[in-house]
């Protein structure tokens, strides 16, 4: 047994022997394979005992090989890790590292062993050899403290990622563990589930005590621990409270890490000479630009906001035009689920277009329906009319126009509409499957032009790549396998676009990336919105994202569309979204609290915008 | 594609058969077998009939969806019928037609061996019906506990099959996912010869079993890090229990085997008028 810390191994259970640290690292390396740059380089860690640590880093910085080290998944090349006083790289010890940490991982589906919640959260307790009678009482326990004791019968497939990742807590907690570790456990998650997520991380460490590990590349969930340190390339580079790791700045992004969105805002304001102390939530930020202004003696006066809308005139050749439209999965089947009820909405061509909603709302249905991958009733192949009774309305059909194609007619040429109407869908790149990256942008033009000749399809190969930001020369011939994260969705946005759509649509396109990662996929869509298709379609849960870059948004709940208008406009209603379940993006935030100070402002809802309507509003530039 | 299949077709309902033990339904079933298959004249079939029917009407389970199971045979049935009524000697000849005789007693026989093979599927079904997947492996891994004397690492076989059937709705919804990423790109599996169709599958296979090695790897990693040794001594929380209702069903089981035997030793004594039509076998 271990000797370094012979006073916590005898036993833990002893109050007065519980160890100072719950974790620590001591000049730890690690490598996936020798010749490899370290995973992990000379890292020394110390996790007091009950403290929630966060730790931060851009994907691929070593923050989940950390994770893997603590509980004996991995075990380290040089240096010592201790947890709870055990050695996880030791056979014999390892047993007693889980019983003391337990992890959650990314992806709730892949952790879960059985079909009905109570079972799965058994498991733990049933390898370590517990009694019946006390799993059942740990089953309780631990699902009443993630808040799912209604679920214990249920199945985890039918629940929500948020409720599944909960289900997942509770499997660790069954196990009693004094240490538990989050893997980037909300990634994968909507803005409620990720809520659902973090509120029970946060009851944990007060409530029950436990030492919280919580890895993640989101800043904003960062800032609930006790103390932070951030990751780069393997090594430890800064450590301290939220607010002080916050308070770098600019130095984060060299870490490939971004300041939480607030930061920016306070950044920007702060190049125009608007001084204020920093801040982390949008009531702070409020109160100060009203000190701010106060003590500068500026009377607040905000010029109305004029959107600039772009004229539309509804009748361009690729505008898209639903109506009625109704959907009802395993029809005539005890499972049957109304995914689509009524739907009308129309999206212009050269719109940037954001459809809005959570997981299950319908939206997914909604996009699926645009390129016929969901046909109209009338235009299935075996469709009779129905026989109308005399003196009876006969039943409204859906009527679904793309462009050009009448999807509500038999006869519609579906893989020319295809050709033209690009989807992306959510994680494209796990739809990869050639040998050769080459291959597989070339599958699409293919299969919609057989007969091109083929330099053009070398040409349009490299066109697409190019416009994604790969070099044709270095990666076509590479197999899709071999490449990054970033990079592997980078091919699978390119082996849609290959066919010059003139609608992308894409589900999700920045869901599981780090914040750098997010910035650029949508600053490569405004660029494939110029040039290369002329309206974008994404599918969203990310507010933000959807007011920073959208013309228009529209928002789909329970089957119906909510609401549908500029991102400006669709966000006032803050009270009705909240209502959904829904947020609102942090601007609209920060200008609800901006009037509760006295300070009305209209804009745009872009973080741009807002910035230079206070500056405005504060009478101009103080640099000046 | 994949969209409507709903694994052992379980129907959720709550019911007196759907409480019953799983064990109890499953030793139930091999009884109701074998009894089919001891029974020598229509008396007994007459007995599993109406025992059929007591229990679906018990199930909560409309009849049709029983009936539904037993449709994808029926070709098989009115071969092997079709077979028998030619084939089968006899002494009272209905039909003779060049080399072909049909008797009376084939006629029978191949009526009596249909209805047994019905009544076996639709008994079969009422069981998958009435249980779900996770009862029924909950069931089989108690039944074959015996097996763990002879080394046969029970424990093992049951987690593989409860791992299997809880990533069958995963991976179906995966499989969805990516057949309609590639149709969007162009891909047609509905067209084309059988070598066409054969080549078009790749582009859903390949990332399938990719994602499948990687959901295997977390997984393990996953069940690591939960304390799993599949050479650790594991306690079970869910144990079966016989209830009340599981009395009854063994009792009405017990009734059937003595009333099938009582069946097939005084079957010609019930009627003798018409023993010769009613005993088949």
């Amino acid at each position: 047994m271990n000797t370094q810390d012979t006073t916590s191994v005898s036993n833990g259970a002893e109050k007065s022997m519980l160890p100072e640290y719950a974790v620590t690292f001591d000049d730890v390396s690690f490598t996936y394979a020798s010749g490899e740059p370290d995973a992990v380089k000379n890292l020394t860690l110390r996790v007091k005992r009950g403290e929630f640590l966060s730790v931060l880093g851009h994907n691929g910085s070593g923050k989940s090989t950390l994770a893997r080290l603590i509980c004996g998944l991995l075990a380290a090349d040089k240096g010592n890790v201790r947890v709870w006083g055990y050695n996880p790289a030791d056979r014999q010890e390892v047993d007693e590292v889980r019983r003391h940490a337990g992890i959650v991982f990314q992806n709730p589906d892949n952790q879960m062993v059985a079909s009905i919640v109570e079972d799965d959260v058994a498991f733990g307790p049933e390898n370590l050899g517990v009694e019946r009678e006390e799993i059942g009482r740990r089953i309780e326990w631990a699902l009443r403290t993630v808040g799912m004791e209604k679920y214990r019968t249920s199945t985890p497939t039918r629940l929500s990622g948020g409720q599944k990742q909960r289900i997942a807590i509770a499997g660790v907690l069954a196990i009693k563990p004094d240490v538990i570790i989050l893997d980037e456990s909300t990634a994968m998650l909507d803005p409620r589930g990720r809520k659902e997520v973090v509120d029970v991380v946060k009851k944990l460490n007060k409530e029950e005590g436990l030492t919280v590990v919580l890895i993640t590349h989101f800043m904003e969930e960062a800032l609930l621990a006790d103390r932070a340190v951030v990751m780069n390339r393997g090594e430890l580079v800064a450590e301290g409270t939220p607010e002080q790791i916050f308070e770098m700045g600019d130095v984060l992004e060299t870490f490939n890490l971004s300041l939480p969105e607030i930061g920016q805002i306070r950044k920007e304001l702060m190049v125009s000479g608007i001084e204020i102390a920093p801040c982390l939530q949008p009531e702070v930020l409020a109160k100060e630009l009203a000190d701010f202004a106060s003590s500068k003696g500026i009377k607040f006066n905000c010029p109305p906001y004029i959107p600039q809308r772009t004229s539309f005139k509804g009748q361009n050749e690729w505008d898209i035009d639903i109506r009625n439209l109704t959907f009802t999965y395993s029809k005539k089947s005890p499972f049957a689920t109304h995914a689509l009820n009524g739907v009308n909405l129309k999206i212009d061509e050269g719109e940037f277009f954001g459809i809005i909603g959570h997981t299950g709302s319908g939206k997914s249905t909604l996009v699926q329906h645009m390129n016929a991958l969901i046909k109209l009733p009338q235009a299935e192949k075996k469709y009779k009319k129905p026989k109308v009774k005399k003196g009876e309305q006969p039943p409204v059909l859906p009527y679904l126009r793309v462009g050009r194609y009448d999807l509500s007619d038999k006869k519609c040429p579906w893989k020319q509409l295809r050709c033209d109407v690009g989807m992306v869908f959510q994680y494209p790149e796990y739809q990869l499957f050639a040998e050769t990256v080459f291959d597989d942008v070339a599958f699409g033009l293919k299969n919609f032009r057989p007969d091109m000749p083929q330099e053009e399809v070398k040409l349009a190969v490299r066109e697409s790549l190019e416009a994604v930001g790969l070099n044709y020369d270095d990666v076509a011939e590479k197999s899709p396998f071999d490449l990054s994260g970033g990079q592997k969705r980078r091919v699978a946005i390119a082996g849609v676009i290959v066919t010059k759509p003139k609608i992308l649509i894409l589900d999700e396109p920045a869901a599981g990336l780090d914040p750098l990662g997010k910035k650029e996929i949508m600053s490569l869509l405004h660029r494939l919105h110029g040039d290369w298709c002329r309206t974008v379609i994404i599918v969203s849960h990310d507010m933000d994202e959807v007011a920073e870059n959208c013309t228009r948004a529209c928002v789909v709940s329970e089957g119906k569309i909510f609401a549908c208008d500029r991102p400006s406009e669709l966000f006032r209603r803050g009270d009705e979204l909240r209502a959904l379940g829904l947020d609102v993006p942090l601007t609209a935030k920060i200008c609800k609290c901006l009037a509760d100070e006295g300070m009305e402002i209209s804009c745009d809802l872009t973080a741009k915008g807002l910035c230079e309507a206070i500056v405005r509003s504060f009478g101009g530039d103080f640099n000046a | 594609m994949l969209k409507d299949v709903t694994f052992g077709q379980y129907y959720p309902t709550d019911s007196f058969v759907h409480r019953l033990d799983p064990r109890l339904k499953l030793i139930f079933l091999i009884v109701y077998i074998v009894m089919l298959f001891v029974a020598n004249s229509f008396y007994g079939l007459a007995l599993g009939v109406i025992l059929i029917i007591v229990t679906v009407f018990a199930s909560g389970v409309p009849f049709r969806s029983v009936l539904r199971s037993v449709r994808g045979l029926l070709i098989l049935l009115i071969f092997t019928s079709l077979l028998n009524v030619f084939f089968h000697g006899g002494e009272n000849l209905l039909v003779k037609w060049g080399a072909i005789e049909i008797y009376l007693e084939g006629v029978m026989f191949a009526v009596f061996l249909m209805l047994r093979l019905v009544f076996l599927v639709m008994a079969s079904a009422v069981l998958t019906l009435t249980t779900t997947p996770v009862s029924l492996t909950d069931g089989l891994e108690s039944l074959l506990y015996p097996l763990n004397f002879i080394k046969f690492p029970v424990h093992v076989f049951a987690l593989i099959m409860s791992i299997a059937l809880r990533f069958i709705p995963t991976l179906i919804d995966e499989t969805n996912r990516i057949i309609n990423a590639q149709k969007a790109r162009g891909a047609d599996f509905e067209s084309g010869n059988i070598f066409k169709r054969v080549k078009a599958v790749v582009p859903i296979l390949i990332p399938l079993l990719i994602s499948a090695f990687r959901r295997a790897e977390e997984l393990g990693d996953a069940m690591d890090a939960r304390c799993y040794s599949s050479a650790k001594k594991r306690t079970k929380y869910k144990k079966l229990r016989f209830g009340w209702r599981d009395g009854v069903a063994a009792l009405v089981a017990a009734a059937l085997i003595a009333g099938i035997i009582l069946l097939n030793i005084y079957a010609v004594d019930i009627c003798p008028a018409i023993a010769k039509y009613m005993v088949v076998l």
